[in-house]
């Protein structure tokens, strides 16, 4: 059997002629830039994560990056982030000039409340919790230390759309919340795209400003920026995969608990747990393993593909090495990128395919 | 009779072609960077006559990029003009550096004969802009270039097939940057940008810059950004780019209409400047009128879709305000913003509506049409 990590081509195909019939509208209308698809977009979207405000951007990347200025961050300042994420979380903090400063996850993969707030300097302005693989952050704690601090919080919930932590959306919790609707993600476009949430008008605005090149109006630019605008024809993409999304999310749910009761006597396989607080939405479902690359390549041998989210923490990158942290910094995150690895858990995923998938773990271990 | 401003109903009004190569995308799924996106840059590399282009999000990152690989940052001040769309001047900033700004000459570009003067020792690069399609006297600011050893990062997203002498506007620089914006001579369906660049290691920098400093998918090289031109706007860019050339000469041929309809109006109208050598392509084509904003009522009244390329000169917009710059500062940007005003000059345009946008030009200041019918 072949089990491929994703199928974008099986996502779409059913597909296809909704997103041709969305193109067409957006044609016909004669409008490719900004207008009503995309604040018809941004609407449905805020909507979604119970959040006054959407603003939708190029991509997920952006949208930390235009976050971080909407807060004035930058020379001087520094962002607290985790160092497991992917490396758009820490180069938008570089990128606004600002210091972005690691610490350490748990086992969940997330950042550690404990270890933020011996993490606070004098300068440090944010911080940036990433609700890495769909799971919410522990985001009670932070947004204690937030506010006992006074520092601002940027949630980058760029795998996490519909995710949920007390029962409220990730993207409500902090000042902006960032999504990626990268052509990998649940919610996917058919190329880059991002978005903003927020419940602060003032700063919506602002990142309408900062988006559109500064321009207020057509004629009046207020600040200078650059152009970083949502297509109005991914937009309309989107939307056709917005009335799936709900039942897309339960599938990888339920792909996910079935992994876990399949998986749950191997003690070489550890399955991420889900807290009752917690709705996690799946982008990826994080095992971590023995023999983590014997394990992946006797499951490709087998045809299942399979992924590591990531293999190299950010500080040990080449782009990470001027951050001064060496191995041994974040030893949580070192010793995961060693056991991580991703299962394939689309919404596509037939469950024989997953029933395969864990047969083919079990053979490997011996069971 | 209503002559139009905007051309994409008319341009994609066969729309299945497009349609049939969305669809087939959609159906691979392949939706980032791969073979459609290296086809479109080899195509327009080769149009270009440069050996490499690298298609990024948008025409204002293409220049701030590529000012930031060239080694442009805070501290340093880059030389351009205020007769500009902003985006220039947003683009300048988004790298870290201050803009400053000299005059333009009367074609739209930067006044060659001000650059020296407008040079410190901070100062790191010109962006010279081929604004309206016209393009900047670039052999004079190679030189200056050369002399003050400035890097030269050509804003050239208005004018592609342009050139001085043969040589294409975009090909003179160290980096020059296209925009295929939905109403660019060469558009796509959304955002889209090129970096063109002789330079080897400038590409290879950009091509790991626009994509996370990515090398492979798992090892970060250099902390970058994410800004690909999207697949799916470079498939329409394929269907598009081997119509540039006859798109350009049309808009050239509506031009040298307008230009010979407008002669006996001289006391009235400026028409574009024509330099000597340069190939101008019209991508605004962008008259100096008198009594403009009684003459842009008329135009609208009479359905001929006639805009202002731009009201307000970017040295006195709000954001500029840091700048220090005052009204005053620059009389011949400051002028275009009251008397400019931009014809529909676009090849979908009939040859009866062109008709009517000069009919209509030429009754406002009491000229007698120049052809009955329409």
């Amino acid at each position: 059997m072949n089990v491929p990590y994703v199928n974008l081509a099986a996502q779409h195909a059913p597909l296809k002629a909704e997103l041709l019939r969305a193109a067409e509208r957006v044609l016909v209308a004669g409008q490719f830039v900004l207008g009503p698809e995309v604040d018809e977009f941004e609407k449905r979207f805020a909507g979604l994560c119970r959040v006054p405000h959407a603003v939708g951007l190029n991509s997920g990347t952006d949208a930390l990056i235009l976050a971080l200025r909407v807060l004035g961050i930058g020379p001087g300042d520094e962002v607290i982030t985790a160092p497991n994420t992917f490396v758009a979380t820490v180069s938008a903090i570089a990128l606004t000039c600002a210091k972005p400063v690691l610490v350490d996850v748990r086992d969940d993969l997330n950042i550690d409340p404990a270890l933020i707030e011996p993490a606070i300097t004098p300068r440090t302005k944010a911080i940036i919790p990433v609700h890495l693989t769909g799971r919410p952050a522990d985001m009670e704690p932070i947004m204690a230390i937030a506010r006992r601090r006074d520092l601002y919080v940027v949630e980058d919930a760029a795998q996490a759309v519909l995710a949920e932590y007390d029962g409220r959306s990730v993207g409500s919790f902090g000042d902006l919340g960032c999504f990626s609707l990268h052509p990998l993600k649940t919610l996917n476009a058919c190329g880059d795209a991002g978005v903003v949430t927020t419940a602060d008008e003032g700063w919506a605005q602002r990142l309408r400003v900062l988006r559109n090149i500064g321009l207020e109006t057509r004629d009046n630019a207020v600040a200078w920026a650059g152009n970083s605008r949502l297509d109005t024809l991914q937009a309309a993409l989107v939307m056709v995969k917005l009335r799936h999304l709900a039942e897309w999310t339960e599938a990888r749910r339920a792909n996910a608990a079935f992994y876990r009761t399949a998986l749950s006597d191997l003690p070489a396989v550890r399955v991420p747990a889900e807290s009752p607080r917690e709705k996690c939405v799946y982008h990826t479902f994080v095992v971590q393993a023995e023999r983590r690359d014997e394990l992946r390549a006797f499951l490709a041998g087998k045809g299942v593909g399979t992924a590591i989210h990531y293999p190299i923490p950010i500080h040990l990158q080449t782009a990470g090495l001027s951050l001064g942290y060496g191995k041994g910094a974040f030893p949580v995150a070192e010793n995961q990128a060693a056991r991580i690895l991703s299962l394939p858990v689309h919404q596509g995923l037939r469950r024989e395919e997953a029933e395969y998938v864990v047969a083919q773990i079990r053979a490997f271990y011996g069971l | 009779m209503k002559v139009p401003f905007s051309y994409l109903d008319r341009q994609f009004a066969e729309v299945n072609p497009y349609l049939a190569d969305i669809g087939a995308l959609v159906k691979c799924g392949d939706f980032t960077l791969g073979k459609a996106l290296e086809e479109f840059e080899g195509r327009f590399a080769a149009l270009l006559g440069v050996p490499h282009a690298i298609g990024v999000g948008t025409g204002t990152d293409a220049i701030a990029i590529s000012l930031r690989l060239l080694g442009i940052g805070p501290g340093d001040e880059v030389i351009t003009t205020p007769n500009t769309f902003i985006a220039t001047v947003g683009a300048i900033v988004q790298a870290g550096a201050r803009p400053v700004f000299v005059d333009s000459e009367n074609g739209f570009v930067i006044d060659p004969d001000l650059i020296e003067p407008a040079i410190t020792p901070r100062t790191r690069a010109i962006v010279p802009v081929h604004y309206t399609g016209n393009v900047a006297d670039m052999p004079r600011i190679m030189a200056i270039a050369r002399k003050h050893s400035l890097v030269v990062v050509e804003d050239a997203c208005q004018a592609i097939m342009a050139s001085i002498r043969g040589r294409l506007a975009g090909s003179w620089g160290h980096a020059a940057a296209f925009s295929l914006h939905p109403l660019k001579n060469l558009n796509v369906w959304g955002d889209a940008g090129v970096i063109v660049t002789r330079s080897a290691a400038l590409a290879a920098k950009a091509r790991l810059y626009r994509n996370h400093g990515l090398v492979g998918r798992d090892e970060v090289r250099t902390f970058g950004v994410n800004c690909r031109l999207d697949t799916l706007q470079a498939i329409i860019g394929n269907r598009l780019i081997g119509t540039t050339e006859a798109i350009t000469r049309r808009r050239i041929e509506i031009a040298r209409r307008y230009d010979e309809s407008f002669r006996d109006l001289g006391e009235f109208i400026d028409v574009p400047v024509r330099r000597t050598g340069v190939r101008h392509v019209y991508h605004l084509y962008v008259v100096r009128a008198a009594r403009r904003d009684e003459l842009l009522a008329h135009l609208t009244a009479n359905g001929v879709e006639a805009k202002v390329h731009y009201p307000i000169p970017v040295h006195l917009q709000k954001a500029a305000r840091c700048l220090g710059y005052r009204r005053g500062d620059f009389p011949v940007a400051e002028k275009h913003g009251r008397v400019a005003v931009t014809l529909p000059c676009h090849p979908y345009l009939t040859d009866d509506e062109v008709s009517c946008a000069i009919d209509c030009v030429r009754g406002f200041y009491a000229r007698a049409p120049l052809r009955s019918g329409s």
